[in-house]
Formats: structure tokens, C-alpha cells, sequence
């Protein structure tokens, strides 16, 4: 990491100030730039060099979106932790895409390959080979009968009667029957090898405690981890823009009332707290027939108790900038041309919450991944088959013993992701703030 | 608070899968549904919520914790040596993290842009991001299967005849490192992080200027007058983050079967011990309730401009 010195920081930023007042505010400039110069070019020769064509591209003013993606692109950390979240979401969204190009299935068991080590090879047993194999079969006759014959004719397997010929090759092990395929001519190639493929399957992280493939359930895992992590923040956002607003702007009793409950939930120990709620069995509320009905009803389940207890500090935030406001000129404008409550809050109050709200949606992202994996953990969050970071880990204690990756990749995962939506957080926050010192 | 908290409390309880009746019933296949329907009876299950609650709560203010489903024995009992061990492991691993990062925070103000301020600020956001749990695991897979140094889980090592106190407190403490240092990776990046930003605040005031240019030594002026400011913010932190170090505890002890209140509340709702989960659960939160309370009130001795009038 390259290191910067505090000085380059303060001329940098006094520039990028002077520039933006430079429009509407000339006397502010002057003295701005006055005071810059000497510091940054105390070499007489720069001074003289620089052209009035250069002083005036230097004092344009830039549009703040400009300045804020100048800053953030200076956090070094902040962009690397932008790329890693990209990658990831990348995963989460072509999930599928890599599905298919592995020929891999998350919920794939194979009995006989439990505990694989990482870059391993799994056979399925002969029982599987036979029935699919005879399925295949009775689906192609013609097709069957062609590569039968082809299959002895080419005398791939020795003395083998035309019946057999299919079975023999389907039974081989992948490096053995590999080459013989090969040999095939063109559609009966293409089908063995489709045939062939299930039969087979290269394990880049191994195979977990039922034969499952490590890496596409962690590739499923990441869209489901994320996915929950992402919808968490930004409804939680949302209740606590909603809560805070509502309390900031109007005051009096509501805003204590509204406050004293803020407080009360966030002195709770969140996570027996949501344990409690975990544990609650959906059934018993018969209002919410409608919405577990399907099989996705844990994660459901898990993105509104996580919203139930994450939109404190966001309603916090919301609430103390809407105070601030309140007193401010451009609102008591709106009041007086008669705009109504909610259009105060909503087009002149909004817009100056969203920066400071972006950074707390970012860091909400990566603790509600933090909860939902402990709690997933626990086995009282996403249930199993759907793969989640958490509960794979769910049973690493036992694993841990047969292979260690099982117990170390998914927590590696959720680190280097949460890691990462703290780095940008952290980077928004700074490039927001115009307050803030660099470090 | 402690009431409203312990009636929804009662109200979520009653909502979760399975009462104490389906536990006999699957026990007992002979069982009958005119059984069924007078056991209901005779626990007052068939009454709606707001009586039964009423009567719980009226045992309780009498004393009575009431018995344990699955342990067989009085909650009172269950919970007195369970809270005393989450007790010290919380204090053990707050302790600790307060010892490794107020040092960490409050050099890396001193320095700022060095390579050390770089690399604490880097230890903070890997200790905010590390999940507890896998933090345990890893430990364990360390420290126990590849070293075989520490045990793996536990509270203390049984059958241990008469033991001195020195070899009691040995023996409690070999169970602990683990456990304490799992649990306070997380605090230790968040006091990191404050204590930085509290010092560097502290030394960009006045007074420490005025100190400076006394003459003062730089000892002097950063423990005697930036230090003891950067201490106001951070007290607040501390109190807040007892919450924190229950939550993690409750994580801590299942990885590491720690017997402690935080594994007893898992363990109670996951077998469906009503009375257990309750009482652990309202009494752990109330306790963190208290402290904060007292957090709060430490806060205005340690800083005289706060009153409380």
C-alpha cells in the first residue's frame, strides 16, 4: 500500500475546495488560492509555468458527484473492497450460469463420495450407472443400437456382445472410459459424453458430509447470503427513513415515543433476542399461510426478523438530520408557498438524508450477513437444502475432523465479504463527508 | 420495561412449535385425546394467553422459577452456576479486548499514516468482520486438532479430585483462552476504532496545545491530558457493547459448549424447555439492562460536566 503523505491530502482537498467555490463565491476563492500556492508550489519555476489556461481549468468548479468519486477513489481499501463485492455479486447472479458450466447441482447427493478432499474426482456407484444408463436406453433406441454397434465394430471394449456394449462403457472409470469416447464418431460421441457426464464429477473444494459439491453450494450460498443481506439493509433502511422522519419532523410526544422504543431495542443483546424470534414456528400464526406456502419461507422468515431489529441506527440518523433541517431556511420557504407535510419530507428532506443513509445501508449489508450466518449457523435461519454460508458451517464442529475446507471456506467467505462492505462503507463515508479528515 | 419485555416474551414463547403436552403425548403413544384434553387442562393450557400469563407471573414474584422439562430439576438451580460462567467469560474477554485495543487505538492516533496506524486500523475491520463462531472454529481446528494444545470445548475438566484453588483456577482458565479469545476479536476491532477517533479528538483540543507550549513533557501531556478526555467517549462504548458481548456469547458457548446462560437459552428453545428459556432469557437481558443502567451512571462520575438533575 502506498503510503500519503498528510500534506499532499490537505493540498489536494484546499484545490478541490477553492475550485467548487470559485462560481459564487470570487473574494473566498482568492484567498483560498492565495493561501494554497505558496504551499503547493513553492518552487518559483511551477508558479511561473503555470499558464492561465491551467489556472483555469484548475479553478472551474467540479460537480460534487465528481468530487465525491474522486475521494472515494482515493481509499485504496474502499475500491478493493467495490471490486470484491462486484465479484461476488457477479457469482451470486450467474450462479446458474455456473451450474450449468460445471454440470454441477447444489443438491446433488452421492453417498459413496462423502468428505471428498479439494481437487477430487467422485465416481458414482454402479447401481446409479446402470439405471440411468438403462433410462437412456429405452429413451434411444435407434441411437443406442447405432453406438452399440459402433462401440464393437471399433473394438473399444474387448469381447463385448452388442447388448452389453453401452453398460461396459458407462461402468468404466472416468480416466478409462475417457479416451474411448473420444474415439467415437460425432453423435454417438456427443451422446456418451452427455451420458457419461453425471457419472463423473471433478470436486474443486471437495464434497461435504452427504456427497454434495462444495463449491457450487458455496456459489449458491453466496447468492442466498448476500441476497438476504442486501434486501435486509434496504427495508430495514426504508422503516427506519420512515420511523425517523416521522419522529424527527413532527416532534412532541411521538418522537419520544418513537425514540424511547428505538432505545429500548437497541440496549437488547440481538442475537437471544433473535434466536427467540427464530425459533417462533410460522405455522401458529395463521395470518401468514399465504406468504410460506412456497419453499422459500426461511428466508423469507430470516429478512423480516432481521428488518425487525436493524432499522434502529438508520431511524437514529434519519431523525437527527431531520431535526437539523427542520430549522433551515429552504424548509420554512416550502412551508410558507403551503406544501404539504409529506411533500416537505418527502422531495426537500429525502434528498439531503440519502448520502449519510448509503453509508449506513452499506455497513447494515454487512452485518445483517454477520447475523444471518450466525444465525443460520445456530440452525434457526435459512434451512437446509437451500445452501447458505452460515449453515454450512452449521455442523463444522463434527466435519472439521473429515475436512477441514468444509469448516474454513464458508466462514472465509463471509469474512472477506463483510470485509469488504465495510471498506466501502468506510470509503463512502469520507468521500460524503466534506467534513471529514483524512487519516 | 421488565414486564412488557417478559409478557412478549411469554407471548413469543407460546408461539413457537411444540408445547408441554405434545412432549408427553410423543413420550407416551397409550396416551388418549381425553388425556390429552385434561392435561392441557390441569397446565392451564387451554386458557388464553393473558391468564396464563398472569398466573406465571405471579409464581414468579413468589419465587418460584419453576422445573426444568429436560434437566429435571428447579430453574433456580440450573441458572445460578450458568451465570456466574457467562459472568466471567464476559468480563474475562472484555477485560481483555479493552487491554489489547485502547494501547492499539490510542498509538495509531499518535502516529497517524504510519505503517502501524495501517495495520491496527486493518486489525479493526478484520475483527469487526470475522463471524465469532468461525473465529471459535478455526481456534479449535488450530489449538486443539492440529496442536492438541488446548481443549476443544467444555467448562472445566471433570473428575478432578480436590483440586487446590490455583489448579481450579488452571484448569477454569485452560478452558477459557479459547472462548475469550474468539469472543473478543470483534469488541477489540470496535474499541480500536473508537479509542483512535476518541484520542485523535482529544489531542486536537486546546488545552492540549496550552500543555505543548507549557512546556510539558509529551508523557505529561498525552496520559494526564488528551488520555484521560479520550477516556468520556469511550466509557460510552463500553457500556454499549455489553449487549454486544452477551450476543457473542451466546455464539462463543455453543461452539465451544461452554456451560453458560448463552448456551442454556439456545439449548432450552431448540429442546422446547419453556420455563428454562424463559427465565434465562429475561433474566440474561435484564442483566444487561443493569449494566448499561450502571454504564450510564459511571458515566456522569467519570465526566463532571454530565449531571443527572
Amino acid at each position: 500500500m502506498e503510503l500519503q503523505t498528510p500534506e499532499s491530502h490537505t493540498n489536494k482537498r484546499s484545490l478541490a475546495r477553492s475550485t467548487q467555490n470559485s462560481s459564487d463565491n470570487q473574494s473566498d476563492n482568492l484567498m483560498e488560492t492565495s493561501r494554497v500556492t505558496p504551499e503547493a508550489n513553492t518552487d518559483p519555476e511551477v508558479q511561473a509555468t503555470l499558464s492561465d489556461k491551467d489556472r483555469k481549468s484548475l479553478e472551474t468548479s467540479l460537480p460534487m458527484w465528481k468530487i465525491v468519486l474522486n475521494q472515494f477513489f482515493e481509499h485504496r481499501m474502499a475500491v478493493a473492497g467495490l471490486v470484491v463485492i462486484c465479484a461476488f455479486l457477479a457469482v451470486a447472479m450467474g450462479a446458474d450460469l455456473i451450474a450449468w458450466a460445471t454440470g454441477l447441482n447444489p443438491n446433488k447427493q452421492n453417498v459413496s463420495a462423502r468428505y471428498l478432499l479439494p481437487m477430487t474426482r467422485s465416481e458414482a456407484s454402479t447401481d446409479t450407472r446402470e439405471a440411468t444408463t438403462e433410462v437412456w436406453l429405452e429413451a434411444h433406441p435407434e441411437l443406442a443400437t447405432k453406438v452399440q454397434t459402433e462401440i464393437v465394430e471399433k473394438n473399444l471394449i474387448p469381447g463385448v456382445s452388442n447388448q452389453d456394449a453401452i453398460y461396459e462403457l458407462m461402468l468404466l472409470e472416468y480416466a478409462q472410459s475417457k479416451p474411448k469416447i473420444a474415439l467415437l464418431s460425432g453423435e454417438s460421441q456427443a451422446a456418451m459424453k452427455d451420458l457419461a457426464k453425471d457419472f463423473s464429477t471433478y470436486h474443486v473444494f471437495g464434497t461435504d458430509e452427504v456427497g454434495r459439491d462444495v463449491l457450487i453450494r458455496l456459489v449458491y450460498g453466496t447468492r442466498v447470503s448476500i441476497g438476504v443481506g442486501i434486501m435486509v439493509a434496504l427495508v430495514s433502511a426504508l422503516m427506519g427513513l420512515m420511523i425517523g422522519s416521522v419522529a424527527g419532523f413532527y416532534g412532541g410526544w411521538l418522537d419520544s415515543l418513537l425514540m424511547r422504543i428505538t432505545d429500548a431495542l437497541l440496549s437488547l443483546p440481538l442475537v437471544p433476542v433473535l434466536i427467540v424470534f427464530a425459533a417462533i414456528d410460522l405455522t401458529k400464526l395463521p395470518f401468514l399461510d399465504l406468504f410460506i406456502s412456497n419453499g422459500n419461507e426461511s428466508i423469507f422468515k430470516m429478512v423480516v426478523i432481521l428488518c425487525l431489529f436493524s432499522w434502529m441506527t438508520v431511524a437514529r440518523l434519519v431523525r437527527g438530520s431531520i431535526l437539523s433541517l427542520r430549522e433551515r431556511e429552504f424548509i420554512l420557504a416550502s412551508k410558507t408557498l403551503g406544501a404539504k407535510d409529506s411533500t416537505i419530507i418527502v422531495r426537500h428532506m429525502f434528498p439531503n438524508v440519502i448520502a449519510p443513509m448509503l453509508v449506513s445501508i452499506t455497513l447494515g449489508i454487512g452485518n445483517s450477513i454477520l447475523f444471518e450466518a450466525a444465525l443460520s449457523f445456530l440452525g434457526l435461519g435459512i434451512m437446509p437444502p437451500t445452501p447458505s454460508w452460515g449453515n454450512m458451517l452449521n455442523n463444522a464442529q463434527e466435519v472439521m475432523y473429515k475436512n477441514v475446507w468444509l469448516a474454513v471456506l464458508p466462514g472465509l467467505l463471509i469474512f472477506l465479504t463483510v470485509v469488504s462492505f465495510n471498506f466501502l462503507g468506510d470509503g463512502l463515508q469520507d468521500a460524503i463527508d466534506p467534513k471529514a479528515v483524512r487519516r | 420495561m421488565v414486564v412488557i419485555l417478559s409478557y412478549l416474551c411469554f407471548g413469543l414463547m407460546t408461539l413457537m412449535p411444540g408445547d408441554p403436552v405434545d412432549l408427553l403425548v410423543t413420550s407416551n403413544p397409550k396416551i388418549t385425546p381425553a388425556d390429552v384434553a385434561r392435561l392441557r387442562e390441569l397446565y392451564g393450557l387451554d386458557q388464553p394467553m393473558y391468564k396464563r400469563y398472569y398466573n406465571w407471573a405471579s409464581t414468579i414474584v413468589q419465587g418460584d422459577l419453576g422445573y426444568s422439562r429436560t434437566y429435571r430439576v428447579p430453574v433456580s438451580e440450573l441458572l445460578g452456576p450458568r451465570l456466574l460462567n457467562t459472568f466471567w467469560l464476559s468480563m474475562a474477554s472484555l477485560l481483555f479486548s479493552l487491554l489489547i485495543a485502547i494501547p492499539l487505538g490510542i498509538f495509531s492516533a499518535l502516529k497517524p499514516g504510519t505503517k502501524f496506524d495501517y495495520a491496527a486500523n486493518f486489525l479493526a475491520f478484520g475483527g469487526i468482520a470475522t463471524p465469532s463462531f468461525w473465529l471459535g472454529i478455526l481456534l479449535i481446528i488450530i489449538f486443539s486438532v492440529v496442536l492438541g494444545w488446548l481443549p476443544a470445548g467444555g467448562t472445566e475438566t471433570t473428575g478432578l479430585e480436590d483440586p487446590s484453588f490455583l489448579a481450579f483456577l488452571l484448569d477454569r482458565g485452560k478452558y477459557l483462552i479459547l472462548p475469550i479469545i474468539s469472543l473478543s476479536l470483534q469488541q477489540i476491532g470496535q474499541f480500536v476504532r473508537f479509542s483512535r477517533s476518541a484520542m485523535s479528538e482529544a489531542m486536537r483540543n486546546d488545552f492540549v496545545r496550552t500543555a505543548r507550549a507549557k512546556g510539558l513533557s509529551n508523557q505529561t501531556v498525552i496520559w494526564k491530558h488528551a488520555f484521560r478526555n479520550a477516556l468520556i467517549p469511550l466509557i460510552t462504548v463500553v457500556a454499549l457493547s455489553f449487549s454486544t458481548v452477551f450476543s457473542g456469547a451466546v455464539l462463543t458457548e455453543t461452539v465451544f459448549s461452554y456451560q453458560g446462560v448463552g448456551k442454556l437459552v439456545y439449548d432450552s428453545i431448540i429442546s422446547n424447555d419453556y420455563n428454562v428459556a424463559m427465565i434465562s432469557f429475561i433474566i440474561s437481558v435484564t442483566m444487561v439492562l443493569v449494566m448499561n443502567l450502571v454504564a450510564d451512571i459511571l458515566y456522569g462520575v467519570a465526566d463532571p460536566r454530565i449531571s443527572y438533575k
